[in-house]
């Protein structure tokens, strides 16, 4: 069995390596991270499938497959392209299809007395169903500890490159997190993440999307992490989201 | 041009009030840099093939990290919460074999925000350990080769302990040094047999010519390993060395060799500053162990060390 898996990684040229399922990233499983990007060196293979049943209009389902690298020291690049099953009823700056290019820069680790801080940036070019302009967001991101609980602000901007009809030419998001590890102090491999959020609707003179959402993710194996999450929208239009939930998997190598 | 031109101020405001947020408090700003393992087919045949040592490693990574976290909470000053609490729950954690390594960070969230360059120091380092076992371990054809290759890669990070013979004896005379023995000797005991496990396994893993009889090498080891920790040698004057306990590999590698002896010696040295009532303040223990860290062990300070050893020549405990 071990031989097969060497034979596998050897054919994409990616021995294994463990991963960290502390190590936050967004859509593993819920909608925040924190703010520490993988080791340099490490390249991660995710993939998830989401749901999101709404109050109104039928259900989504969306897969997102995603590769991490840590390029260099405290930067992270991501390349992540989702998919919708309804690709066509879809708003907003992330259409099924759209090729997502992501960086994180961590600007330094927590000490007693500053939070870790980073940024990202990401652009979606418009190789999607319906997709047109090159959309790009900026994020900023705070993580502080308080004992083994820490704390996550995500405070991002997402600006359309081409708005349609009514959709808004820019909208806001900001989450607050919390995740605590599971099982101290006889197993380390359980992380519970829990978020609250608000997001601006993608079309105009709607409300903000707010909601919350609660996950886990569990340390399988040095090189397996799963995650699962739910969520539920409670403030926000129409059809907003009335259950949402995901299930991943991570594979750093 | 509207939206490229709201992409680039949106930009420069997050990126302008993270700095300011930064500098104003910039003598604790520190890079996080964690940097991945070496990476080769090998990875991960420890914890694959011989199990049963590979989760007494994960009790060690433990053991450190608590003792730290509660020296720093306690102030260094009580006895029983350092030789009972804290002692108790790393055996316990030890007794359960976790098959993975623990999280450190969650073991010990106050020690990682006092001294993070040090324990990135360590991380690097306990790395380095990982990768030679699992070449130990697994049927790795050039094994000389494949140390060489990990020892190149440790030696590119800033965060490298120097691979020079250091002076253990002038390293354990600080005025603070020995506090930590001297006030928990379980505890240093146990720390010092984690040490002894982790340098004498090299020999008898590196002769055995299969996994079998890899396997029936370390089993006295353990067995030993096991009888001090619930009979710390408390005899004991200073900490096990490579070359004592593994002389063949210490030949063979003295580079390796020579790393961990000083990784450990860092490590009884941090336990010293956190026990010592010499420097009272966080703020002087973190001081104190960057001072130690950067001036005589970093591999970047090689040219100016004075603890360096010019000729062989070493202690023996």
């Amino acid at each position: 069995m071990r031989w097969l898996l060497c034979a596998w990684l050897a054919g994409l040229a990616l021995p294994a390596q463990a991963l960290d399922h502390d190590n936050l990233d967004p859509n593993r499983p819920i909608g925040m991270e924190d703010a520490y990007a993988i080791p340099k060196g490490e390249i991660g293979l995710e993939g998830g499938v989401r749901f999101n049943d709404r109050r109104q209009g039928r259900t989504n389902v969306t897969f997102q497959p995603q590769i991490i690298y840590g390029a260099f020291a405290n930067t992270q690049i991501e390349i992540q392209g989702d998919l919708f099953t309804d690709p066509h009823s879809l708003v907003g700056a992330n259409k099924s299809g759209d090729l997502h290019l992501g960086l994180l820069y961590n600007f330094n680790t927590e000490t007693l007395t500053l939070p870790a801080m980073a940024v990202r940036v990401e652009a979606d070019l418009p190789t999607g169903v319906n997709s047109k302009g090159v959309d790009t967001q900026v994020t900023g991101i705070l993580t502080r500890s308080f004992g083994r609980l820490r704390v996550h602000l995500n405070g991002g901007y997402t600006v359309l490159g081409s708005p349609q009809g009514q959709e808004r030419s820019g909208t806001y998001r900001a989450v607050a997190a919390v995740s605590y590890p599971l099982g101290y102090p006889g197993s380390f491999r359980d992380t519970l993440i829990a978020s609250l959020y608000t997001r601006q609707s993608d079309l105009q003179g709607q409300r903000n999307h707010t909601g919350v959402e609660i996950g886990l993710r569990h340390q399988l194996t040095s090189r397996v992490v799963l995650d699962g999450g739910l969520g539920t929208e409670f403030l926000g239009p129409a059809e907003r989201a009335a259950l949402l939930g995901t299930i991943g998997v991570s594979l750093g190598f | 041009m509207r939206p490229a031109w709201t992409i680039l101020r949106s930009i420069a405001i997050v990126a302008t009030a993270t700095v300011a947020v930064a500098l104003a408090a910039c003598s604790q700003f520190e890079p996080r840099d964690k940097r991945f393992y070496y990476r080769a087919l090998w990875n991960f045949s420890l914890r694959e093939d011989l199990a049963e040592l590979d989760s007494e490693f994960n009790g060690v990574d433990f053991g450190h990290s608590n003792l730290y976290e509660n020296l720093l909470l306690t102030g260094g000053q009580d006895v029983s919460a350092i030789e009972d609490r804290t002692r108790q729950e790393t055996l316990a954690f030890i007794a359960t074999k976790p098959r993975l390594n623990p999280n450190e960070e969650a073991i010990a969230p106050t020690y990682m925000k006092l001294a993070w360059r040090a324990q990135n120091t360590f991380d690097e380092a306990h790395a380095l350990h990982r990768a030679t076992y699992d070449i130990a371990v697994s049927d790795e054809p050039d094994k000389d080769r494949a140390i060489q290759n990990v020892l190149a890669y440790y030696k590119e990070s800033a965060y490298a302990i120097t691979s020079k013979q250091l002076d253990h004896r002038r390293l354990d005379a600080f005025p603070y040094s020995k506090a930590f023995r001297q006030r928990f000797p379980l505890f240093n005991a146990t720390i010092w047999s984690y040490h002894y496990l982790q340098v004498a396994v090299y020999d008898p893993l590196l002769a055995a010519r299969d996994l079998a009889a890899k396997t029936h090498a370390v089993r006295p080891i353990l067995a030993t390993y096991r009888r001090y920790l619930d009979q710390p040698p408390v005899e004991w004057t200073f900490m096990p060395l490579t070359a004592e306990l593994s002389p063949q590999f210490a030949a063979r590698y003295p580079e390796v060799a020579h790393i961990f002896d000083n990784l450990h010696m860092l490590h009884d040295n941090i336990s010293d500053i956190l026990a010592s009532e010499r420097l009272p303040t966080w703020e002087a223990k973190r001081a104190e162990i960057y001072r130690v860290v950067n001036t005589y062990y970093l591999a970047t300070a090689d040219a100016t060390n004075p603890m360096i050893v010019r000729k062989d020549g070493e202690h023996h405990h």
